[in-house]
């Protein structure tokens, strides 16, 4: 190793160096991305908060799965609206409209329909009446609900708000009044008899959404306009926010799990999160290793012997079985899983760093060193560590992916760091919720895959500098 | 240094291992306090069938309560409830050293027992059956595998070995069973979901054995090919480097046929430092096992691991790390006398 230059040049000739570079890029890039985008509390705040994905659909495939099966599933619509399109007076009311429209261009049912209201506000003592009204491509009208807004306490004073902080969420599909609607609506437009039961047997979003095809339903494609109608006493009163989410198949780049949660998003955040344990555990372990390696190696003695005696019965011990039983006893805590990672990590480093610096002390550019008076720490760090600094280095990314492997293996176990999203967390809650066993593979593959892929990506970097660090090595490729 | 001598220096090695782990996993619950708790889950146990027995010779509701009070102290005394927890320190070690482990909290045995050492009794050789069976696929996959493509050096064979090599290791064991349920149990339905028999399981023998095997194979699978990579690796690189001693030129030279060279020559001398090497794998294979078996739901110990965590019960956690320090130490002890066997240097010094 003659100079930084040679190390460099010669680690950069390896094929797989560059590409371990490269997918170290890709790794640090998204890491980089998620940090600037996401607040750092976002597992407490989002990811482990149901009621943020409450609108999201359960279970639903990545969007591009289209692009692949031909046969095209719906995608997952919400449409917002904040201001009504229409205002009349009717009678003793005003009655404001707000209107969407929605085109059903496959042959799909929605696999849901939730109207959600948000700030409400009014002026009379009388609560507004609100009606959810659906206009089918047959130009067909069902009434889907009726809401009566909470009407003011005495104490309130107008306007009265409602909504505001908790908005009203009304899943339509799960209304039991709406079977009785619609199996009216079954006799009246088709003259068809079904029970209200049948109906909810069927599924609402079928009858809504759909026209009778030999004794079962087929989606009636064309567009929607739904209406939510406000019959207000006061000119004033309004709906701050209408939305109308119609349930997908399929939904954003990765998915969706069984809380509706964005997978893309989770996948994202466990970029950093796996970085952070990798590095983490490797430089601390690394350091831990090499000064114990470097002391016990130079200074010999009894200090020798107790770091040996110690490294070989924490080489030999089981690590799993120990890291379940010390992350279990301290707490499911990210740091705590790294300190324990690191604890495992440095003894096996220590004794190889040792046998280098016995054979480096050995050298007669030491005596010499030691003949003119150098210190100790002096001859330390600058005689013996520089030369087994590239193997440090070597070893420091060879320490990476193990711990990430290790963090996810306890995340699977059920001991991960529940508030913070990680690969392993995600196939734990998979594996839980048997996506395993129906088949939910876009909540399977991609965790694992990124998993594989970061420790991937260190496993070629190690191997780029092996002949680098190892000159023997250097005949066999 | 005499082979006895050697064998027991390295028993007394290991032996020193299981103490420490023995000695340093009861000191963390004491200190914590979780041994209180466990102890008083004893306690409480004892009581509950105490309580049921005495209740049908003591009808005096005050009486009973009395006397059940007295056998409370009298516990709380036995269990060293009343010392601190670093002066009960000896007697907890010594009642795991004699599998005394307590009871479980919700775990039972699959006859019902709560008692932690029933539990882990029954399932213990589930496990062993488990490691075993990969154990010596993994033998024979690598000696003749990593052999094949040491003969061949850059050969298709010799690359794709190390490019596997170098995914495994990056490749959780974990996730590895899953997509193996995913693709052998769900889609191609040619292998049970997990679990060791059938539901009911075959009364015939015969069928009974081959129900198990059914099982047994994507565990196995998916346990040789995450850990049978670094496996061939190692015998592969270890046979390479004995090949180019002069050694072997010199056998080639008399002129004696190659597969003898091979395997009087090479192997039996490469044999000793892939067995280090096996050994040294051994701990990332024993974690592998635990995690699969909690995949496919086999009925082992490390599946109770699975069943520990998600009840909290501190205990069984003790326990479970306690008896895996005792297989693997174990284990250990069996390859270095493996060793000791294949390595005729060790004998004669």
């Amino acid at each position: 190793m003659s100079s930084r230059r040679e190390f460099f040049s010669e680690f950069w000739a390896s094929k797989t160096a560059k590409v371990g570079v490269l997918f170290l890029a890709i790794v640090v890039f998204f890491s980089l991305y998620t940090v600037a985008t996401f607040p750092l509390d976002y597992g407490t705040r989002y990811w482990n908060n149901p009621k943020y994905w409450a609108d999201n659909p359960k279970l639903a495939m990545p969007q591009w799965v289209n692009f692949f099966t031909g046969n095209n599933l719906l995608l997952h619509r919400m449409i917002t609206i904040s201001a009504p399109q229409k205002m009349y007076p009717s009678g003793a009311y005003y009655v404001k409209s707000y209107e969407a429209s929605f085109d059903l261009d496959v042959d799909q049912f929605p696999t849901f329909l939730t109207l959600k209201l948000e700030s409400v506000s009014f002026f009379s003592p009388k609560a507004p009446a609100i009606v959810f009204l659906v206009t089918r491509p047959d130009n067909r009208t069902i009434e889907l609900s009726k809401i009566t807004v909470e009407p003011p306490l005495s104490t309130e004073e107008p306007p009265y708000v409602r909504y505001v902080d908790e908005p009203r969420r009304l899943l339509v599909s799960g209304e039991p009044q709406l079977s009785i609607t619609l199996s009216d609506f079954l006799l009246k437009a088709y003259n068809l008899s079904f029970e209200p039961g049948q109906v909810a047997y069927i599924g609402y979003e079928k009858v809504i959404f759909g026209e009778p095809c030999y004794g079962t339903f087929k989606p009636l494609k064309g567009k929607y306009l739904f209406t939510v109608l406000l019959y207000a006493k006061d000119a004033r009163d309004q709906i701050g926010k209408v939305t109308i989410v119609l349930g997908g198949q399929v939904y954003g780049f990765m998915g969706t799990d069984l809380l509706g949660r964005d997978l893309a998003q989770g996948l994202l955040f466990g970029f950093p999160v796996a970085l952070l344990i990798g590095f983490a555990t490797s430089v601390l372990s690394t350091l831990i290793g090499a000064v114990l390696g470097i002391a016990s190696g130079y200074v010999g003695g009894r200090l020798d012997d107790v770091i040996q005696r110690i490294c070989d019965v924490m080489n030999n011990m089981p690590q799993l079985p120990l890291l379940i039983f010390l992350v279990f006893i301290f707490g499911n805590k990210l740091w705590i899983i790294v300190a324990v990672l690191v604890i495992f990590g440095w003894p096996s480093l220590a004794i190889v760093v040792r046998s280098m610096v016995l054979q480096a002390k050995s050298s007669s550019f030491i005596d010499a060193a030691i003949s003119i008076g150098a210190p100790r720490w002096w001859i330390m760090a600058r005689h013996i560590f520089p030369q087994v600094a590239p193997f440090i280095l070597a070893q420091m990314i060879f320490f990476t992916p193990a711990a990430i492997l290790s963090e996810a293996a306890l995340s699977f176990l059920g001991l991960g760091d529940p508030s913070i999203p990680t690969w392993g967390q995600i196939l734990e809650q998979g594996f839980h919720s048997g996506a395993v066993f129906l088949g939910h593979w876009w909540w399977i593959l991609p965790p694992g895959l990124l998993i594989v892929f970061s420790a991937v990506t260190f496993v070629l970097i190690a191997l780029g500098l092996e002949p680098v660090v190892n000159p023997r090595l250097r005949r066999w490729r | 240094m005499g082979l006895g001598r050697k064998l027991a220096f390295k028993a007394i090695s290991l032996a020193i291992v299981l103490a420490v782990v023995l000695f340093l996993t009861v000191m963390i619950i004491g200190a914590t306090g979780i041994s209180d708790k466990i102890l008083n889950g004893m306690v409480q146990e004892r009581l509950r069938t105490m309580r049921q027995e005495l209740a049908r010779e003591i009808k005096d509701p005050e009486a009973l309560n009395r006397a059940l009070e007295k056998i409370r102290e009298d516990l709380i005394k036995s269990y060293g409830l009343d010392r601190p927890w670093y002066a009960r320190m000896p007697d907890m070690i010594w009642r795991i050293v004699t599998l005394d482990l307590g009871v479980s909290k919700t775990v039972t045995s699959f006859s019902g027992s709560n008692k932690i050492s029933d539990i882990i009794l029954e399932r213990f050789p589930n496990t062993i059956f488990l490691m075993v069976t990969v154990l010596i696929i993994n033998f024979v996959v690598s000696l003749f595998v990593g052999v094949r493509a040491a003969t061949r050096p850059g050969s298709f064979l010799d690359r794709s070995i190390s490019l596997f090599s170098s995914i495994s290791y990056a490749l959780p064991t974990w996730w590895l069973g899953m997509l193996m349920i995913l693709v052998f149990a769900f889609y191609l339905r040619l292998f049970p979901y997990g679990g060791m028999y059938s539901a009911p399981p075959p009364t015939d023998p015969l069928m009974r054995a081959l129900d198990l095997i059914w099982h047994l194979c994507l565990p196995v699978l998916t346990l040789v090919i995450a850990t049978s990579g670094s496996w061939i690796y190692i015998t592969r690189s270890i046979v390479i480097t004995t090949a180019q001693e002069d050694f072997v030129d010199v056998a080639r030279a008399k002129g004696l046929p190659e597969r003898l060279v091979l395997w009087r020559y090479v192997i039996r001398v490469a044999a000793p430092p892939i067995l280090t090497n096996l050994m040294l794998g051994l701990a990332a294979y024993l974690g592998g096992a635990i995690l699969t078996e909690a995949v496919f739901s086999w009925p082992g110990m490390g599946l109770l691991y699975f069943e520990a965590i998600m009840s909290v019960d501190e205990a069984l956690i003790l326990a479970l790390t306690y008896i895996y320090t005792l297989i693997y130490v174990v284990i250990r002890f069996v390859l270095e006398v493996l060793y000791i066997i294949v390595d005729p240097r060790v004998r004669y010094t």
